[in-house]
C-alpha cells in the first residue's frame, strides 16, 4: 500500500505563505472546494481513461477545454482566416466602431481590430505554451535533483528558488526586461524565469515524497541505478502536481504579458497585443462610440484567462482530487 | 519555537542580500545605469557626479557596499528627467501607496471574509453558489481589465474624476483611491472568501465544533466564536503576504488610474530609463514583500500549533 | 466514447467554419468612412490660420487664469528648454530683449544695444531701477550671473550651448574656470560682451530664458530650493513651489517695472499626469475647468467647429517643421537626385488628410512661413508629389526596385503613424524595401551620429531664436556636424554630414552682416544652395499649433507667444 503524496509542508519551505508569492497566480477556481468524495485514493499515471472520466464530469472544465482548443485552432491558422493583415494600417480609418467591414471596429492606427485580436490569439498562444514549456522543464529538472538527491544541492537549489520568488510579480519581469532589452522573447524567457521556482518546489516535494516509497526501495534492492529510478519510477507519479501547475500557469503568463504590454515595457508597441490595444484605448475610455477598442481585448484576455483556468482546475480534480 | 524564528530570519536576511545583489547586477553592470530616453541623453557630469555617489569608479565589491550603504541611508541620489533628489520623490510617493494598500486590505478583508463566512455556512445553496461564481471571475478576470472596466464604467463626478480640475479644486482623497483600492481588493476578496470558505468547512465539520454544538451553544456562537477564530489563519497569513505586495507599489492599477503612488513612479521611471528611481523603488517592494513574509510566516507558525509543536 | 467524438466534431466544424470566413485571399485594408475619401481636389493648404495679436491696453487687474500642462522637465532658467517649462521661465524672467509672437527681436531690460562693425564686441544698455521679485536690484552683474550659473561645467545644462560664441565659454564648460571671460559687468546699467566667435545675430539668443538675470540667492545651478521656486525679475512670481506632478502657481509682481504690469492676479497651472493629458487639457476646457487647452489631432474638426465662431480658436503657423534627416554621405541616399526620388515619391497632401485631418500643410521650404520676410515656399521644388517623375530620378540615381532604405523614427512621439504612410508609400511607388523601426529618442540620435549611420530619420527642429539662420546654420554647415573624422561619430547637429563650402561660406557672411535685409538674403541664397539643389533634408510639413480658449472671459487671449503658450502678460479679464 502506498501512502498519499505529502505535499513538501515544511516548516522551511513553507508554502502557504510562498505559494501565494507570486500575485500573478490566478488561484485555482474552486481549489478550496476539493474535497475528496471519491476516496479512491489510486495512483494517477496510466490511468488516462479514469481521468477523463472524472474531468468529464466537470462540465467547466469540459467547456474550458472546448475554448482551449478553439483557440489553439485559431492560433494556429490565423494568417489564413483573419480577413485583413493585421499589422496594416489604414490611416484614413481609424477608431471606427464595428461594422461591416471590420467586425470589430478598427484601432488606433487603422488595424482591423478583429485581425489584431486574432493574432493576439497567437501570440498569447505562443507566448503562454512557451512559457510553461520552459518553466516546466527547468522545474521538472531541478525540483527532481533537489527531492532526490538532497543535501547541499537541494539547500542550493532551494536558495535559489527563494531568492526569485523574492521579487513580487512583475517587478521581476521587468527587472529582467530591463537587462535583456524588448521583444517577445526577452518577455519570455523573463516570465519562465519567474515561474520555474514554483515548479520545481512542487516537483521536489513530490520527488521527496516518493523517494522513501516502497516501489523505488525495490527498484534500488534490484539494483537499479539512480537515473533509472529517478526516470522510471518516480517522474510519471511525481510529475501530476507541477503539471497541473504548469498548465494553470498559462493563463498567467498570458496575463503578465499583457500587463508588461500594458505598461509599455519589454513588448514592441507595434505588435498588435491585447494589452497594448487596451493601453492605446485608454485616451477612448469614456468617448462616445470607442468603447470597442477596449472593450474587445479585454474579453479576448478574459475568455483565455478563465478557459485555462477552468481547465487546470479540472484536470486536478481528475488527477487525484485529494491533491491539494 | 525560538529555533524556528531564527532560521527563518536567517533565511530572509540572505534571500533580501541575494535579491539587492542580483538587482544591482542587473541595473548596474548587465544594463547601461546612464541609458536615458526622452530628447536628451543625461549629460556627462550628472553621470560623474552619480558615479561618484555610488562609488562606479571602484572595485565592483566596493561599488556593491556602497550601493547598499546607500540603499540603507535612503541616499538615492538624484534623478535623470529633473535633477530631483530622488529620496524627496519617494517620500511623496510612499505614504500615497501605503494608503492605498491599507484601505485595499480593509475592503478586501471585510468582503472577503463576509463572502466567505455565508458560503460555508449556506454550503450549497442558492447563496453559496453565487458567491462561488462571482469569486471564480474576481479570481479569473485579471487585475487590469477590473480596472480598466470600472474606470471606463464608473468614473465620474464623485468616483474618479473623469474631467480633470485644477489643482487647486480640493478633491477629497476617498475620490482618488476607492476605485484603485476596490480594483486592488477583488481579486484578494475573492481568494480570501474561498480560503475562509474551505477552511471554515473544514473546522466545522472539526469534532469540537460538534461537541460545542452539543454542549447546547447557540449556532452564532458555534460559528462567531469558535469556527471564525480558528478558520480565519490562513486567511491572516495571506492577507499578510498581500499587504507586503501592495506596499511595493500596485503597477498596473496605480497606472490605470493616475494615482501617484510608488507603482505610478516605477512605470514612469522604467519608460525614462531613470535608473536612479527605479533602483530603490525594486529594492524596497523586494524588501516589504520579504519583510512580510517572514513576519507571516512566523506569525503562521506560532498560530498553528501542529508547527509550532514541531 | 460519446462525448469525445461530439467534442472532435465541434472542433472540426469549428475548423472549417473558420476557413469558412475568409476570402481565400486576404483584403487589403484601404476602407475609408466614406466622406471625403474620394480624389484630393488640391494639395491641402493646412487650416487657415486664425489669431489675433493685436494687444488690447484697457484691462484691470484681475482674474485667474488656469490651463494644464504636463510635467515641465525643469523651471529654472538654467536649464529649462521645452516648452511647459518656459511657460513659466518665460513670465518669470524679463531677459535684455524679447521675441514677439511675429518673431520679431525688441528690446527688453536692455534698452539699446549695438556692436562693433565686425560683431565680436556687443554692448548692452540696461533699465535702472528694475528689482527683483525679492527685492534685489537687477544689474548687469545679475545677467552675468546667470550665464555662468548656466555654463558653469557642475551645471550639467541641458542649454549652454547656447552661450557658445561668449569668449571664456570653453573654459567654463572644461570647468577650468568659474567665470565667463567674455562677459564685462562692471558697469553695473551695461552689459559689454566679447564673442570669440563673431555673429552679428548674437542679440538674438539673449531673447531665450537661459540668458535671463538671476538674484544672488540662486547659488548654483543645482539648488533644489531655487530650481522649484525660482525668483525672477519678470512680470508674475512663483506663488508657493513647484508642486511636482501636481501644478504651479504664479502670482502678479505688482511692482514690476521693468515693462507693463501683467493683468492677471494669478495663473493656475495644473499638471496632467497620463497618457491622455493632451486630451484632459480640453476636457477641462470644454468643463470650464480651464481656460485654454492644445487640441489633439483627432478633435481638431469638433473644437474647431465650436470655437471658431465664438471667436475662441487659434490657428497658427509656427516656427518649426518636420522633416527627415537623410544620411548624405552614405548610399542610398548620397546623391541629391536620389534624395529628391524619395521625397517626390511622398504624397504628403494625403498622410495630411489621412493623420492630421487637413490640418497641416505640406512644407515647400525648409525656413518655415513664420519668418515672412525670409520665407521661400516652393524653394523645394521636390516637394511636390510626381510618382512618375520621382521613378525616373530614382532609376537615374541608382536607387532601384529592391533598394534597401533604412528609415527610422522616435516612438512616444506619436508619429507612428505618418511614419508608416510614407514607407508605404515608398515602397509603393519607388519598390524600394524600407528597414522601418521605432526606437527610443536618444536611440535614434546615437544612429544619428553614428559613423554607419545610412537612410531616412524623422525629426523635427523648432526655434530656439528668431532668425532664420537657426534653420540653416545649425542643420547644414560642416561645423555643425561635429567631427572631421568620417569614422567618428558626428556630435553635432548635422549628423547627416553635409557639407558643402558654398552654403558654409553664405553662412559665414550672413553672420557678419549687421544689416538684417542683407542677412536674409544671404539666407535665402544658402538655402537655395542646401534645399533647392542639394535637398540635404526632406521637408515634411509646417508646423502649425491649434489653441481653444474661453473668449467671453478672456481678452488679448486669442494669440500664441514665441514659444506657442499664452501670452500671459497680456490677458485680461473682460
Amino acid at each position: 500500500m502506498t501512502t498519499p503524496p505529502q505535499s513538501g509542508r515544511e516548516p522551511d519551505t513553507h508554502v502557504p505563505a510562498e505559494a501565494l508569492m507570486t500575485r500573478f497566480e490566478a488561484p485555482e477556481p474552486g481549489a478550496a472546494d476539493a474535497t475528496d468524495t471519491t476516496g479512491k485514493g489510486k495512483k494517477a499515471s496510466g490511468q488516462l481513461r479514469d481521468i477523463w472520466r472524472r474531468y468529464k464530469r466537470n462540465k467547466l472544465a469540459v467547456v474550458g477545454l472546448v475554448v482551449v482548443a478553439f483557440l489553439m485552432i485559431l492560433a494556429i491558422l490565423q494568417p489564413w482566416i483573419t480577413p485583413y493583415d493585421p499589422m496594416e494600417q489604414n490611416l484614413l480609418n481609424t477608431r471606427k466602431p464595428p461594422s461591416d467591414g471590420h467586425w470589430f471596429g478598427t484601432d488606433v492606427l487603422g488595424r482591423d481590430m478583429f485581425s489584431a485580436i486574432i493574432y493576439g490569439v497567437r501570440l498569447a498562444m505562443i507566448v503562454g505554451w512557451s512559457v510553461m514549456f520552459l518553466s516546466l522543464i527547468v522545474g521538472l529538472a531541478l525540483g527532481a535533483v533537489a527531492g532526490f538527491r538532497g543535501g547541499a544541492l537541494d539547500s542550493l537549489i532551494m536558495r535559489v528558488t527563494d531568492i526569485v520568488l523574492a521579487f513580487p510579480a512583475l517587478i521581476g519581469a521587468i527587472l529582467v526586461v530591463q537587462i535583456f532589452g524588448n521583444g517577445i522573447w526577452q518577455v519570455v524567457i523573463a516570465l519562465a524565469i519567474l515561474s520555474w521556482p514554483t515548479a520545481a518546489r512542487l516537483m521536489r516535494g513530490s520527488t521527496l515524497s516518493l523517494r522513501e516509497s516502497e516501489y523505488v526501495e525495490a527498484a534500488r534492492s534490484i539494483g537499479a541505478s539512480d537515473t533509472r529510478i529517478v526516470t522510471r519510477h518516480i517522474l510519471p507519479n511525481a510529475i501530476a502536481p507541477t503539471l497541473i501547475y504548469s498548465f494553470s500557469h498559462i493563463g498567467v503568463a498570458v496575463v503578465a504579458m499583457a500587463s508588461l504590454a500594458f505598461l509599455g515595457i519589454g513588448v514592441p508597441p507595434d505588435i498588435p497585443e491585447w494589452g497594448t490595444m487596451i493601453a492605446n484605448a485608454v485616451p477612448s475610455l469614456n468617448v462616445e462610440g470607442e468603447s470597442h477598442m477596449w472593450v474587445f481585448p479585454s474579453l479576448a484576455i478574459v475568455v483565455t484567462t478563465l478557459a485555462f483556468a477552468f481547465v487546470a482546475d479540472g484536470l486536478r480534480d481528475s488527477i487525484d482530487p485529494k491533491l491539494r | 519555537m525560538a529555533k524556528f524564528i531564527t532560521r527563518r530570519l536567517a533565511h530572509a536576511v540572505l534571500v533580501i542580500i541575494a535579491a539587492t545583489f542580483l538587482i544591482y547586477l542587473g541595473l548596474f553592470v548587465l544594463g547601461d545605469p546612464f541609458a536615458s530616453s526622452g530628447e536628451k541623453t543625461v549629460p556627462p557630469e550628472i553621470q560623474e557626479a552619480l558615479r561618484e555617489k555610488f562609488g562606479m569608479n571602484q572595485p565592483f565589491f566596493m561599488q556593491y557596499l556602497t550601493y547598499l550603504q546607500n540603499m540603507f541611508t535612503f541616499d538615492f541620489g538624484i534623478d535623470f528627467e529633473q535633477r530631483r533628489d530622488v529620496g524627496d520623490m519617494l517620500a511623496a510617493a510612499v505614504p500615497a501607496t501605503a494608503r492605498l494598500a491599507v484601505i485595499a486590505i480593509l475592503i478586501e478583508i471585510v468582503i472577503g471574509l463576509t463572502a466567505g463566512v455565508i458560503a460555508a455556512v449556506s454550503q450549497y445553496t442558492f447563496r453559496d453558489v453565487f458567491i462561488t461564481i462571482i469569486t471564480t471571475l474576481g479570481i479569473g478576470i485579471p487585475v487590469f481589465v477590473i480596472g480598466i472596466g470600472l474606470r471606463a464604467g464608473l468614473s465620474g463626478e464623485w468616483i474618479f474624476p473623469a474631467v480633470p480640475r485644477s489643482f487647486t479644486v480640493e478633491t477629497p482623497w476617498w475620490q482618488e483611491i476607492i476605485l484603485p483600492a476596490f480594483t486592488l481588493a477583488i481579486l484578494d476578496a475573492a481568494f480570501i472568501a474561498r480560503l475562509m470558505r474551505g477552511s471554515m468547512l473544514e473546522v466545522l465539520r472539526a469534532d469540537y465544533v460538534r461537541t460545542a454544538r452539543a454542549k447546547g451553544l447557540s449556532e452564532r456562537k458555534v460559528i462567531g466564536k469558535h469556527a471564525f477564530r480558528n478558520s480565519v489563519i490562513p486567511v491572516v497569513t495571506y492577507t499578510g503576504v498581500s499587504l507586503g505586495v501592495l506596499l511595493g507599489g500596485a503597477l498596473i492599477t496605480e497606472t490605470i488610474f493616475e494615482y501617484q503612488g510608488l507603482g505610478f513612479l516605477l512605470v514612469r521611471a522604467i519608460q525614462q530609463h531613470n535608473n536612479p528611481v527605479i533602483v530603490p523603488i525594486v529594492v524596497f517592494a523586494v524588501l516589504t514583500f520579504v519583510v512580510l513574509s517572514t513576519l507571516v510566516d512566523i506569525l503562521y507558525a506560532y498560530l498553528d500549533p501542529r508547527i509550532r509543536l514541531h | 466514447m460519446r462525448n469525445k467524438s461530439v467534442l472532435l466534431r465541434a472542433a472540426a466544424g469549428l475548423a472549417v467554419a473558420s476557413l469558412a470566413l475568409t476570402a481565400c485571399s486576404q483584403q487589403s485594408n484601404t476602407g475609408t468612412d466614406g466622406d471625403g475619401g474620394g480624389g484630393n481636389e488640391e494639395p491641402s493648404a493646412g487650416y487657415p490660420e486664425v489669431f489675433n495679436d493685436e494687444v488690447t491696453e484697457d484691462g484691470t487687474p484681475g482674474g485667474t487664469f488656469r490651463l494644464g500642462i504636463v510635467e515641465p522637465a525643469a523651471i529654472d532658467p538654467y536649464t529649462a528648454y521645452e516648452s511647459e517649462g518656459l511657460l513659466v521661465t518665460d513670465n518669470l524672467f524679463t531677459g535684455l530683449v524679447h521675441t514677439t509672437s511675429s518673431g520679431e527681436t525688441v528690446p527688453a531690460l536692455a534698452t539699446e544695444w549695438s556692436s562693433n562693425d565686425d560683431c565680436s564686441e556687443w554692448t548692452f544698455n540696461l533699465q535702472t531701477g528694475t528689482k527683483f521679485h525679492n527685492g534685489e536690484e537687477v544689474t548687469s552683474a545679475s545677467f552675468k550671473r546667470g550665464w555662468e550659473r548656466v555654463t558653469a561645467k557642475a551645471s550639467a545644462s541641458d542649454v549652454a550651448y547656447h552661450f557658445d560664441q561668449i569668449e571664456g565659454y570653453d573654459e567654463m564648460q572644461a570647468g577650468t574656470a568659474n567665470q565667463l571671460s567674455g562677459v564685462d559687468a562692471s558697469d553695473p546699467a551695461v552689459l559689454k560682451v566679447s564673442l570669440a566667435s563673431p555673429s552679428c545675430e548674437f542679440y538674438l539668443r539673449t531673447a531665450h530664458t537661459a540668458f535671463s538675470p538671476v538674484p544672488e540667492v540662486a547659488g548654483p545651478g543645482q539648488n533644489e530650493a531655487y530650481n522649484n521656486q525660482p525668483i525672477g525679475n519678470g512680470p508674475f512670481m512663483m506663488d508657493g513651489p513647484w508642486q511636482h506632478d501636481q501644478g504651479i502657481k504664479l502670482k502678479r509682481f505688482d511692482d514690476y517695472n521693468a515693462g507693463p504690469k501683467a493683468y492677471l492676479d494669478a495663473v493656475e497651472i495644473t499638471i496632467l499626469v497620463g497618457d491622455d493629458a493632451q486630451q484632459k487639457e480640453l476636457d477641462g476646457l470644454n468643463n470650464g475647468q480651464f481656460d485654454w487647452a492644445r487640441v489633439p489631432p483627432n478633435q481638431l474638426a469638433v473644437t474647431r467647429e465650436k470655437y471658431e465662431p465664438q471667436d475662441g480658436w487659434i490657428s497658427k503657423k509656427t516656427f518649426g517643421i518636420d522633416y527627415l534627416q537623410v544620411a548624405v554621405t552614405k548610399p542610398p541616399t548620397d546623391s541629391a537626385k536620389a534624395r529628391k526620388a524619395i521625397s517626390m515619391a511622398i504624397d504628403r497632401p494625403s498622410i495630411i488628410e489621412g493623420v492630421f485631418d487637413g490640418s497641416r500643410a505640406p512644407a515647400t521650404a525648409f525656413v518655415p512661413g513664420g519668418f515672412q520676410d525670409a520665407y521661400q515656399p516652393g524653394v523645394c521644388d521636390a516637394c511636390e508629389y510626381n510618382p512618375e517623375e520621382a521613378k525616373k530620378l530614382a532609376e537615374e540615381a541608382g536607387l532601384t526596385e529592391g533598394t534597401e532604405l533604412n528609415f527610422q523614427f522616435n516612438t512616444g512621439g506619436g508619429h507612428e503613424q505618418w511614419t508608416a504612410a510614407v514607407k508605404q508609400q515608398l515602397e509603393k511607388n519607388l519598390g524600394l524595401k524600407v528597414n522601418y523601426s521605432g526606437v527610443e529618442f536618444n536611440d535614434m540620435l546615437e544612429n544619428q551620429q553614428s559613423p554607419d549611420s545610412a537612410g531616412i530619420y524623422r525629426l523635427s527642429w523648432g526655434a530656439d531664436y528668431a532668425t532664420p539662420g537657426n534653420f540653416l546654420q545649425p542643420l547644414f554647415s560642416t561645423a555643425a556636424i561635429g567631427t572631421d573624422d568620417p569614422n567618428a561619430p558626428a556630435t553635432g547637429d548635422n549628423p547627416g554630414r553635409y557639407s558643402n563650402p558654398e552654403f558654409d561660406d553664405l553662412i559665414k557672411r550672413a553672420a557678419a552682416t549687421k544689416d538684417e535685409a542683407e542677412r536674409i538674403k544671404l539666407y535665402q541664397q544658402a538655402e537655395q544652395i542646401c534645399i533647392g539643389e542639394d535637398l540635404a533634408a526632406i521637408p515634411m510639413f509646417e508646423r502649425q499649433q491649434f489653441r481653444a480658449f474661453d473668449s467671453s472671459k478672456w481678452a488679448n487671449a486669442g494669440d500664441m507667444d514665441f514659444h506657442e503658450n499664452p501670452k500671459l502678460d497680456v490677458i485680461y479679464q473682460k
